[in-house]
């Protein structure tokens, strides 16, 4: 039987072995680059993607994990990539490679879906896992601070 | 497209397009190039281009290669300015392997010192042009117009004409010979913050690196390096690799013994990179290891602290350093070391190679695509114009990505089955075959009169330099590459600088500030332990030591580094650090490297072992700054590179191979660290100077100077704080 899972919204048939990693199916199969490969191990974050909403480590979560399951990439975390915290990334020009960042955004997504006003050691205990090696560090935590504050005002 | 040719007088030349519009090339003289020590020869012309389509639509392209550090911002945002040109309507292109756009090789944060002024005259050629184009349509004189957000008004009846309408016109008109730049109280976007042309591409995952880049029928690569320098494969058993579901093959790469071709190693080419990766475990090798299988990082580090504290080779001297020793009130002596690095950006290395019959295209996050070219070409026997090259957006590099190993290796296997091939090495093999930064000891020896001037200084050095990669024959490091020991800004009269013997067991490169990481520490930090020594106040004591200098052509970039020192000390509340709770305290550290001067104030709290890094304040003087936010980022960003090496990374090598693997035991700096750095940029009016890589120097021994401020610990070894792996 043909299995599946939903990713930004569509579904996409699991044509892979089961074992291989959401990363790689993602990357070289369907061609959503936008998740990147950093370490492989879950060091890094850099290939964080949302399973029904929450932030994970796509390098080391086998598809057979995922089946049914609702997946949200870099790509389809908002329609027009106005979700506030890529926004409040823009305001604050936090990108230099950029390579990280989409993991960066899609962890500071999952931990303001839970906790919408953060505190400054809150945040770096939920973004230790995310590396950015170019050193953007002081402005992802503005961003954020910035997006929470954001959403704390639509509500 | 025809291009004229262009005499070196008229320097700047147009051609119009097929398509219509207007096309400008910068000539940058090879010449001017040679002067400034950027290359080795004088020759033909080389070009970089503005094309303005008659929609307005203006690409201008940036021929140097972008891995964070913003440069295809700030170049065009030049041209930009000086062609009043709207930045909405710009796009930005990074420009292929092409002579045309002038020397590519990005490093030695060179670019902004090298193209600021070609750039401009680039963007005020076009605007001088489309001014005449403008003149003749409206039958009055270029005088009686002027230039602004992308039309040319008529100053007598204010009309307008848009610069897309003006494009063809434009193509037409003599080219100014020397066009007038504008004056910098005029600038729209040069020293102002401007936001980078592709963040909006970046945070919905569309930015391409080279990683990313799809080709129909691409082939998806994995490999194993060779562990040890000069090693080759004995035995390869590849039964069980080749057995898996979606394994195409398993090939041998031998050594291409260049100095950026493949150490060697065996790949393996799948249906996808994770089936690639899974087949190269099951692949059963036995290496024979060669003769830098002795290599051992620990006792190698011993061994070049005992080169250095002893005679070594004379590198360099002036004065009398005996004479100077013999009358000294004080002498003080102290040792200094650093590990080997791995730039170990977030990208590992990838790419796409496609070697066809008589054609050969990759896709590469590189930072030297001429090299690619030169490597290329000497491995398929083809000319190196023949290898076309696309620059991709690199996921940081800082210089491992000037290497293109990486990249030979996809082309060998590109040439092998005949495919595209997308080689991505995993962390592990970019952590484990590096070019690192050298593994370093240094030792000084300085005397002090009663007033605490420095009278003599002794300084050897001892490390495996990157010259090794060119001359692996090479027992010492060269006396050039000392140069910036006997350049220091510090007025130093009698001086003499040693090398002491390091031969290289591994490949050494570039890696972000390069030499000036170790330098800046053991100049910057002996000067404190001197201060102490004197019984004089850290800041007073570096400044006389400035005052000392009495070298005539150093006295203007003295003055800089004393300005900018000054400024950082002032900023970071110096002056009234007494006050600060107990455990805290400030360390000052300036550093002059790739012209630019940074100086920076660390305040720390130290509790026990633990240091923890509160705030830095960062000064800056790189001359005229090109887009200030830009700026500021490179020395948020240097901070944190800075911190990993003062504190945790080292590449450890064992038997010949490196330890290290990921991550997990080569800890680069996380957000849970992260100070407040604040960055302070006084206004310029000098020439523009890069900042990618002088940010690093000054934070490592800022640190050991607060540290011990803080806490009576004096920190020698980089990293302070080593994790035993």
């Amino acid at each position: 039987m043909k299995q599946s899972m939903i990713i930004n919204g569509k579904a996409h048939e699991i044509t892979v072995d089961g074992d291989m990693p959401l990363l790689w199916f993602l990357r070289d199969n369907l061609e959503f680059t936008g998740t990147k490969f950093g370490c492989g191990s879950g060091l890094c974050g850099a290939c964080t993607v949302h399973v029904d909403g929450q932030a994970i480590r796509s390098c080391i979560t086998p598809v057979s994990t995922l089946v049914d399951k609702k997946i949200t990439t870099i790509e389809g975390l908002s329609e027009k990539g106005d979700h506030p915290l890529q926004k409040a990334w823009l305001n604050n020009n936090v990108p230099q490679c950029g390579y990280c960042q989409a993991g960066q955004i899609m962890n500071a997504a999952s931990l303001l879906a839970v906790n919408a006003a953060p505190t400054e050691a809150e945040i770096d205990t939920a973004m230790q896992g995310n590396i950015c090696r170019c050193g953007t560090y002081q402005r992802i935590k503005k961003a954020i601070v910035e997006a929470a504050d954001t959403l704390s005002k639509e509500v | 497209m025809t291009i004229s040719n262009v005499s070196r007088r008229n320097f700047l030349k147009t051609a119009g397009l097929a398509t219509g519009g207007l096309v400008i090339s910068v000539a940058l003289p090879m010449n001017a190039l040679a002067e400034k020590g950027i290359i080795k020869d004088s020759g033909d012309e080389l070009n970089a281009f503005i094309h303005l389509a008659e929609n307005g639509d203006t690409i201008i392209y940036c021929g140097r290669c972008e891995m964070g550090q913003g440069i295809s911002t700030a170049l065009p945002s030049a041209v930009a300015d000086e062609m009043e040109a709207d930045w909405q309507r710009v796009t930005v292109k990074q420009g292929d392997a092409d002579e045309k756009y002038g020397p590519q090789a990005t490093g030695g944060s060179a670019s902004i010192r090298v193209m600021y002024q070609p750039m401009r005259e680039a963007g005020a050629t076009a605007k001088a042009m489309l001014i005449a184009a403008a003149a003749k349509v409206w039958k009055t004189s270029a005088e009686n117009c002027f230039a602004q957000a992308h039309f040319v008004i008529n100053k007598t009846n204010q009309q307008k004409l848009a610069y897309g309408e003006l494009a063809s016109i434009a193509a037409n008109m003599p080219v100014p010979e020397k066009p007038v730049l504008k004056k910098k109280s005029d600038f729209n976007y040069i020293g102002k913050e401007l936001p980078r042309h592709d963040q909006a591409a970046v945070v919905v995952g569309k930015r391409i690196y080279g990683v990313d880049t799809k080709l129909p029928g691409l082939k998806y690569a994995a490999m194993i390096h060779c562990p040890v320098l000069g090693g080759a494969l004995k035995s390869l058993d590849k039964t069980e690799a080749l057995k898996m579901k979606g394994v195409i093959d398993v090939i041998e790469i031998p050594r291409f013994n260049i100095p950026f071709g493949s150490i060697g190693g065996v790949a393996v080419v799948a249906d996808n990179s994770w089936t690639a990766q899974q087949a190269v475990k099951k692949l059963i090798i036995a290496w024979d290891l060669g003769e830098n299988a002795i290599y051992d990082t620990k006792e190698y580090k011993q061994q070049l602290v005992k080169n250095v504290e002893k005679p070594a080779t004379l590198a360099a001297e002036r004065g009398d350093i005996e004479q100077a020793f013999g009358a000294a009130k004080h002498k003080m002596s102290a040792t200094y070391t650093g590990g080997h690095l791995s730039h170990a950006p977030m990208e590992p290395n990838a790419s796409v190679v496609w070697v066809q019959k008589d054609s050969c295209e990759v896709w590469a996050s590189t930072q030297s695509p001429a090299d690619i070219q030169k490597v290329l070409g000497q491995y398929l026997k083809r000319e190196p114009k023949d290898i076309v090259v696309h620059v991709a957006m690199a996921g940081g590099a800082f210089g491992r990505k000037f290497k293109c190993d990486y990249v030979h290796e996809a082309a060998v296997l590109s040439e092998k089955t005949g495919v595209p091939i997308q080689l991505t090495w995993t962390r592990e093999e970019d952590m484990r075959t590096g070019y690192y930064h050298s593994i370093n000891a240094q030792h000084i020896e300085a005397s002090m009169d009663e007033q605490g001037n420095v009278t003599g200084w002794l300084h050897r050095a001892a490390f495996p330099s990157i010259s090794t990669l060119f001359d692996p024959s090479l027992v010492r490091t060269p006396a050039n590459s000392l140069e910036d020991i006997t350049n220091h800004l510090f007025g130093i009269e009698n001086c003499r600088v040693e090398s002491g013997d390091a031969k290289a067991h591994t490949r050494i490169g570039w890696y972000r500030a390069v030499y000036a990481i170790f330098y800046g520490f053991a100049f910057s930090t002996f000067a404190d332990e001197l201060a102490y020594k004197a019984g004089k106040d850290p800041l007073s004591f570096v400044n006389q030591l400035f005052d000392n200098n009495k070298n005539k052509e150093q006295q203007a970039n003295v003055k800089r580094a004393k300005d900018i020192l000054a400024i950082a000390a002032d900023k970071s509340g110096w002056g009234n650090r007494k006050s600060l709770p107990k455990g805290q305290a400030i360390g000052l550290a300036v550093h002059y490297s790739f012209q630019s001067f940074v100086a920076m104030a660390v305040h720390v709290e130290v509790n026990g072992d633990d240091i923890k890094v509160l705030n830095v304040d960062c000064a800056i003087d790189c001359g005229q700054v090109l887009n200030l936010d830009g700026a500021t980022a490179q020395m948020e960003g240097a901070v944190v590179m800075g911190m990993s090496l003062a504190l945790s990374t080292e590449i450890t090598f064992r038997e010949g191979a490196v330890v290290n693997s990921n991550f997990h035991d080569y800890p680069v700096m996380r957000i849970t660290d992260m100070p407040n750095v604040r960055v302070h940029i006084p206004d310029s009016d000098e020439s523009p100077t890069g900042l990618g890589e002088p940010g690093v120097a000054p934070f490592a021994p800022a640190l050991s100077n607060a540290v011990f401020a803080a806490s009576g610990k004096r920190y020698r070894d980089l990293p302070f704080k080593p994790m035993s792996v």
